[in-house]
């Protein structure tokens, strides 16, 4: 027993001396993180249970916000608008981002060109890129030049002042920009699989499908999980592509959450309320995250 | 002590005499001496009066940077303007009130969200340099009060609004300003028929307030200022019968509308406008801001059109100016900047060195003197009330309501019911919070 205990004592004593400077590194950052971070998390859910207008102190009323939002129409259509973005602002982006990068993956002459050129609009600011979309969409731009070029002329459209079309009009840069995004990512995916795999499926005679079937798209599972919470993430907190290009109008019809919160915040005042929406789209984004990723990494032990 | 308060004043002076000159100069001068005055200097000069300023606009900004130099060389206090995009300008604004260090004044409009922050107790009370103003109309001086008896405000521009049109496009159509409603209904007619649009109106994009000054104009001469001031106060409600009554002359309106007029923001409506392809723009004189300066002696405008002779006339004259942070440090330097733009001198200064279409509100100063001025000036003079305008009358909060129902109105005119009362729940929620 004394020879057992020995040991084991020795390692307890042992774990309770961590060194200072290792501590140091746990603490400061959780400090930091606590301060910058949670703190201000905190208040924001402390804030949505109250009224307040950024100036006088802020009143409490409970849950009231909450049941607000429940007969808001405009939190109804900016909800809904929400899903229909995830949607497909993720669907498209995830599955166009996945077909380029399969089409660029092999190399041939003048691939490079075609992947920069792909890849250049993630460079760019999304404000500028909505201001150039923003001529592009002008009931004299080049879209409804081009329409009226190919004999669509009764196609023609103030596209971003039509409620029909506001919503789209406004995905669509935001689309041309999020798959060169995508694309990257599958892109060093693909390049990760180890080439002898195709070697032998081809030895055993697989045809193209079922090598992506049995080979491409099980190998490409842990970057589907990050592409999965990037697209679910941004799609959560587009913002400023439609704040720049419409502000979520005409009349609320392309309102986003994250433009919904930002108009309740800042013009409207109404900061409780809005930190309310701001919990919400929190809730949103951290539970369908950490739900999946749970799931995912589980399975992968 | 004194020595070293001395020195750090003419090294102050130094530099920004040297960016006043850079203003002037080249740009790279500009950039070098500009970011010496703001991070070096301006800590020693402890008294420099911070002016935090939206106005973004080139012109505009030369001019109060022009006022602010104008001030230092006088000699006492100095001043020292930091130029904010006024989307950030107004989001902040409460922040930089509520703030333990704020800046010491800033560029603002009186309304409603002034009294506002007057009643909390954050802006600065500017009675006594009132007591120095005393040639100032009583209807400036009633606009800058907090409606408590305390004056928070100093007056230095205003403008007014109107239809804008080119002289050379009217004269090429043949067509005469309106001196009615129902001429100008013919005059719209007249123009749709030679196949332009008679309305411009650049309420598309990030501008859709610009339709409010159709709502304003309506209900003032149809419902007179008084209930218009109410309505926008939240005394009365927006789908109350005589709110409804102001859109059918809008309805006659509505076919003669640019079909884009929703689709383009102001800037792009002037230029429009400016091509002749549209008619006419109801706007405010900070258009001008925007065209080319050899179009601005082909513009000219006209009242918007009588509808009912019994209300008394009144006009849009929203007025610019100053307020100051009541936690400032530097309540007298603040103090003797408000009285110096307050004056004559500064305000003509300021006109000199912008567009040139606002007026001075000094009654003492002169304004730019173009006939365009003169007719405007004219205008305001005769009208018996003046309204600011939609957001500066109600807030800026409510504003976005205005926003919604307005360019709603003008794409689907059937729905006006249920606008207006969707209009009434939104407002409702502005004004309670």
């Amino acid at each position: 027993m004394a020879v057992l205990n020995a040991p084991a004592v020795r390692r307890r004593r042992a774990m309770r001396r961590v060194p200072p400077v290792l501590l140091l590194f746990v603490l400061v950052p959780v400090v930091v993180e606590g301060f910058w971070v949670f703190w201000p998390a905190l208040q924001g859910f402390y804030l949505s249970l109250t009224n307040w207008d950024g100036v006088s102190a802020p009143s409490f009323v409970g849950l009231g916000n909450y049941a607000e939002m429940l007969s808001d129409d405009i939190f109804g259509t900016a909800a809904l608008n929400t899903v229909i973005w995830i949607v497909l602002f993720g669907g498209i982006s995830a599955a166009g981002g996945l077909g380029l990068a399969l089409l660029l993956n092999r190399e041939r002459r003048g691939v490079g060109f075609y992947r920069a050129a792909l890849f250049t609009p993630v460079v760019f600011s999304l404000v500028a890129t909505s201001l150039i979309w923003q001529v592009i969409y002008q009931p004299d731009g080049v879209v409804n030049k081009l329409l009226a070029a190919v004999g669509l002329g009764s196609w023609q459209h103030s596209w971003l002042a039509d409620p029909q079309t506001a919503l789209y009009a406004v995905l669509i840069p935001a689309l041309w920009r999020q798959l060169g995004y995508v694309m990257v990512l599958y892109l060093a995916g693909l390049k990760g699989i180890d080439p002898a795999l195709y070697e032998a499926a081809k030895l055993d005679g697989a045809t193209s499908v079922q090598q992506f079937r049995h080979i491409t798209w099980p190998q490409l599972r842990s970057v589907n999980s990050v592409v999965l919470s990037v697209i679910i993430i941004d799609s959560l907190r587009s913002f400023d592509v439609v704040w720049s290009m419409t502000k979520g109008g005409p009349y609320h019809s392309s309102e986003l959450l994250s433009t919904y919160m930002y108009a309740t915040a800042f013009q409207s005042l109404r900061l409780g309320y809005a930190s309310a929406l701001a919990v919400v789209i929190f809730v949103l984004a951290f539970g369908v995250i950490v739900t999946y990723l749970v799931r995912a990494f589980r399975e992968d032990q | 002590m004194t020595s070293a308060a001395g020195l750090s004043r003419r090294h102050f002076l130094r530099n920004t005499g040297l960016a006043g000159l850079g203003v002037l100069g080249s740009s790279s001068f500009l950039a070098a001496c500009a970011t010496s005055v703001s991070s070096g200097p301006v800590k020693q000069a402890a008294g420099a009066v911070t002016v935090q300023s939206n106005l973004s606009s080139p012109q505009a900004k030369v001019a109060i940077e022009a006022l602010a130099k104008a001030f230092g060389d006088k000699g006492g206090a100095q001043a020292t303007v930091n130029t904010v995009a006024s989307e950030t300008f107004r989001t902040q604004l409460p922040s930089y009130l509520t703030a333990a260090n704020p800046p010491d004044s800033y560029t603002w409009y009186p309304g409603s969200l002034l009294s506002g922050y007057a009643r909390k107790g954050l802006l600065l009370d500017v009675g006594d340099v009132w007591q120095t103003m005393g040639n100032y109309s009583q209807a400036f001086r009633t606009l800058s009060g907090d409606g408590a008896g305390h004056q928070v405000f100093v007056p230095t521009t205003y403008y007014w609004w109107g239809f804008f049109y080119r002289k050379s496009n009217f004269a090429k159509w043949g067509v005469q300003p309106p001196k009615s409603w129902s001429e100008f209904l013919t005059l719209c007619e007249t123009l749709k028929g030679k196949g332009i649009a008679p309305i411009g109106l650049g309420a598309g994009g990030t501008t859709p307030w610009t339709a409010s000054a159709w709502f304003d104009y309506l209900n003032i001469r149809i419902n007179g200022a008084p209930f218009h001031r109410q309505l926008l106060a939240g005394q009365q409600r927006f789908d109350d019968p005589k709110v409804k009554r102001i859109f059918d002359p809008w309805r006659q309106a509505l076919p003669y509308f640019d079909p884009n007029g929703t689709a383009l923001a102001f800037q792009d409506a002037t230029t429009v406008l400016l091509q002749g392809r549209t008619g006419m723009v109801l706007t405010g004189t900070f258009f001008a801001d925007a065209a080319p300066k050899d179009a601005l002696d082909d513009l000219d405008f006209f009242q918007f059109p009588i509808l009912d002779p019994s209300v008394p006339t009144a006009e849009e004259g929203p007025t610019d100016g100053f307020f100051a942070s009541a936690r400032t440090p530097h309540v007298a330097e603040v103090k003797e900047w408000f009285k110096y733009v307050a004056t004559a001198e500064s305000q003509e200064l300021y006109i000199k060195n912008s567009s040139g279409t606002v007026l001075p509100a000094n009654p003492a100063a002169k304004d730019s003197g173009t006939p365009l001025v003169q007719k405007g000036r004219k205008m305001l003079a005769d009208a018996k009330e003046l309204t600011q305008f939609f957001n500066r009358d109600s807030s800026d909060a409510l504003q976005p309501t205005a926003d919604a129902a307005l360019i709603r109105f003008i794409q689907k005119p059937n729905e006006l019911d249920s606008i207006l009362a969707d209009w009434q729940t939104a407002a409702q929620k502005v004004w309670l919070s």
